[in-house]
């Protein structure tokens, strides 16, 4: 039978077990990222300014009685400032990944293109036009102005990247379209009112502090519906990835896919700078640290992987932020830079072959 | 000299591919006008012709890079244009000369992406096309690199690689531009036995642009000849290599015969 020898040759081969062995390794790394997100929670619930025993997180947590003091603690400013933590991080790393397979560069994300200092501006703009006139503006206005301002800014980029080919290029550029709209932020926030400017001071500069339940809502419907679409694109992700004539000759529609990943990664990158300002690094370096320890660049296992991953990475560095120098907390672009940035620099050593091109 | 076929029509039932007064360049420059040419099934057919004639610029029509400038492109009776990229996918394979950049894939992972028209909704490989995958790599002979990074064999060895990957797309047609070109004498004259297999085995249709005039010749069943313009030739490889074609085709002196076709061009000045 044509059969049997088929399957004694496959045998030879082993592809089969290498994909087996494969498979294997993903689990093992996915079982590592979902304790670590377990004992991080942990951490970041447990660990703050006022201490309150283990005993009385518990009780507190599953009971929800004890001195209402602590109680306001874990409920109010624990417990949502990790959720925030968890779903602003994933986004990021995700919206991160979104764009490195789009511009085909390693070392792209929202941070470097610029995407997230656009998204920061128009948010800060409409932040301040909204509070003369009203008290408060709904986190629903803040993700639509980011989103509008990271589009605009991806418009651009885009636009440049018609006309420069060279990788490098492309992120100065990005870096310069970020510092112009860094620019015209701070002026904006300089000549706003005082009382708003203690508000946008800390957003201004990457924070996750002072979340409330109702911002978690808002972002945990975004962030898991783009998500959710982002991990059903993950089919044409992957042809994409071969390049865009492959992709289309395997029957991607290339338009429609390189639109829809240009929305998933503005909302994303919208969702994360509307809550928590700009946040540098987790973008970029997340997805490769991922795909790393991945062995694949497969988007069916990198999308969740890399969101799992980006939420670790910022649950983490958030416990750093707030408890490294406590009680002043640090930006969380600060902590997140100092692990962030060697990697890619160690990204772009190691593909110094590549880069060349 | 107008392409025409040397029947005298072109009915949709006989051919599996017919250009229909195609004209094709960039940007509505028309590049190459009017091919009237009908491809049948499991044919090969070579595109040969100086560089920068225009044989990518008909392949790249072949494969919808490039929209017609006028005329149209029938597969099978239908219109190539019109056709819903997924239903093309599972028609056509192709190999490119753009540099993949295939950022931590193996070999494997390269030839596997061919399944993509054929595995559901989240690319999952069923045992089906595991299988399909590895009788595609063997065909190939490239079990031996088969789990090796893409980025890490030599240039050869990834021609061979993404002609893997289009076979374990089991396409009726074959597109490939330029495919011989990183490799040495021995993997052309492979790459061709396999061409021909194919083409032979499966009646898979091979379209493909060669530098090679001697192997055009040996392997197509019909080749077409591009110049810019108007100056071109189609027909079997008899056709083509009697009479001036060739030479007039790269604009050769008659005094220079390269030794390599001293058996195919007339030798010797005055003699065509």
């Amino acid at each position: 039978m044509a059969g049997s020898s088929a399957e004694t040759e496959r045998k030879q081969t082993g592809f089969h077990q290498e994909n087996v062995r494969r498979r294997a390794r993903y689990v093992l790394v996915f079982l590592i990222l979902i304790a670590a997100l377990a004992a991080i929670t942990v951490l970041n619930i447990t660990i703050g300014n006022v201490s309150i025993s283990g005993k009385d997180i518990l009780r507190i947590l599953f009971l929800r009685s004890g001195d209402q003091t602590e109680v306001n603690i874990i409920w109010l400013i624990r417990l949502p400032r990790v959720t925030m933590a968890f779903l602003l991080g994933g986004a990021l790393a995700l919206a991160g990944f979104l764009l490195q397979t789009f511009f085909e560069n390693p070392i792209a994300g929202p941070f470097v293109l610029g995407i997230s200092s656009g998204a920061k501006m128009v948010v800060a703009v409409v932040m301040i036009l909204m509070l003369d006139h009203m008290q408060t503006v709904s986190s629903w206005t803040l993700v639509a102005a980011a989103f509008a301002g990271a589009l605009l800014i991806t418009a651009f980029i885009l636009m440049i990247s018609r006309r420069v080919h060279h990788m490098a290029s492309l992120l100065v550029s990005g870096i310069m379209v970020g510092y112009i709209c860094s620019a015209v932020s701070e002026f904006v926030i300089t000549f706003a009112e005082d009382s708003d400017i203690v508000n946008l001071h800390g957003w201004s500069q990457g924070s996750f502090s002072g979340m409330s339940w109702a911002n978690v809502g808002t972002a945990a419907v975004i962030v898991l519906a783009a998500t959710a679409a982002a991990f059903c694109l993950s089919k044409p992700i992957s042809a994409f990835q071969m390049g865009e004539k492959y992709a289309q000759s395997m029957g991607v529609n290339i338009r429609t896919f390189r639109i829809a990943l240009i929305l998933l990664s503005s909302v994303l990158a919208a969702a994360v700078t509307a809550f928590a300002g700009p946040i540098s690094f987790v973008g970029i370096a997340v997805p490769i640290l991922i795909k790393k320890a991945l062995g694949t660049a497969r988007p069916l296992v990198v999308i969740p992987g890399t969101f799992l991953g980006g939420a670790v990475f910022c649950m983490a560095c958030d416990l750093i932020a707030r408890t490294a120098f406590a009680p002043t907390e640090l930006n969380i672009s600060t902590v997140t830079a100092v692990f962030g940035a060697p990697v890619v620099i160690l990204t772009m050593i190691s593909r110094q072959k590549s880069f060349r091109d | 000299m107008a392409m025409t076929n040397s029947e005298e029509q072109i009915s949709e039932n006989t051919y599996h591919i017919i250009l229909n007064d195609l004209t094709v360049g960039y940007d509505g420059v028309p590049l190459i006008r009017d091919m009237q040419i009908g491809i049948r099934k499991g044919e090969i057919v070579s595109l040969i012709g100086p560089n920068g004639s225009g044989k990518s610029t008909v392949l790249k029509s072949l494969v919808r890079q490039l929209p017609p400038v006028a005329g149209t492109i029938c597969l099978s009776g239908k219109d190539l244009i019109k056709m819903p990229e997924a239903a093309l996918a599972k028609h056509m394979a192709v190999v490119l000369t753009d540099r993949v950049r295939a950022e931590l894939m193996t070999c494997y992972d390269i030839v596997a992406t061919g399944r993509y028209p054929y595995t559901g909704r989240f690319g999952k490989l069923t045992p089906e096309d595991e299988e399909k995958v590895e009788e595609a790599i063997r065909l190939v002979h490239a079990e031996e690199i088969g789990k090796r990074n893409f980025n890490a064999i030599s240039d050869g060895q990834k021609q061979r690689v993404l002609l893997a990957r289009a076979i374990a797309q089991e396409p009726e047609i074959l597109i490939l531009d330029e495919p011989t070109s990183y490799l040495d004498m021995r993997y052309k004259l492979e790459l061709l036995t396999i061409l021909k297999r194919l083409s032979r085995e499966r009646s898979m249709t091979v379209i493909m642009s060669l530098h090679e005039i001697d192997l055009a010749q040996r392997i197509s069943d019909k080749i077409l000849c591009i110049r810019e313009e108007h100056t071109f030739a189609y027909g079997t490889p008899d056709e083509i290599f009697r009479g001036d074609i060739l030479r007039e085709l790269y604009g050769l002196d008659s005094a220079f015969i390269d030794p390599c076709f001293r058996d195919y061009l007339p030798a010797g000045p005055g003699s065509g």
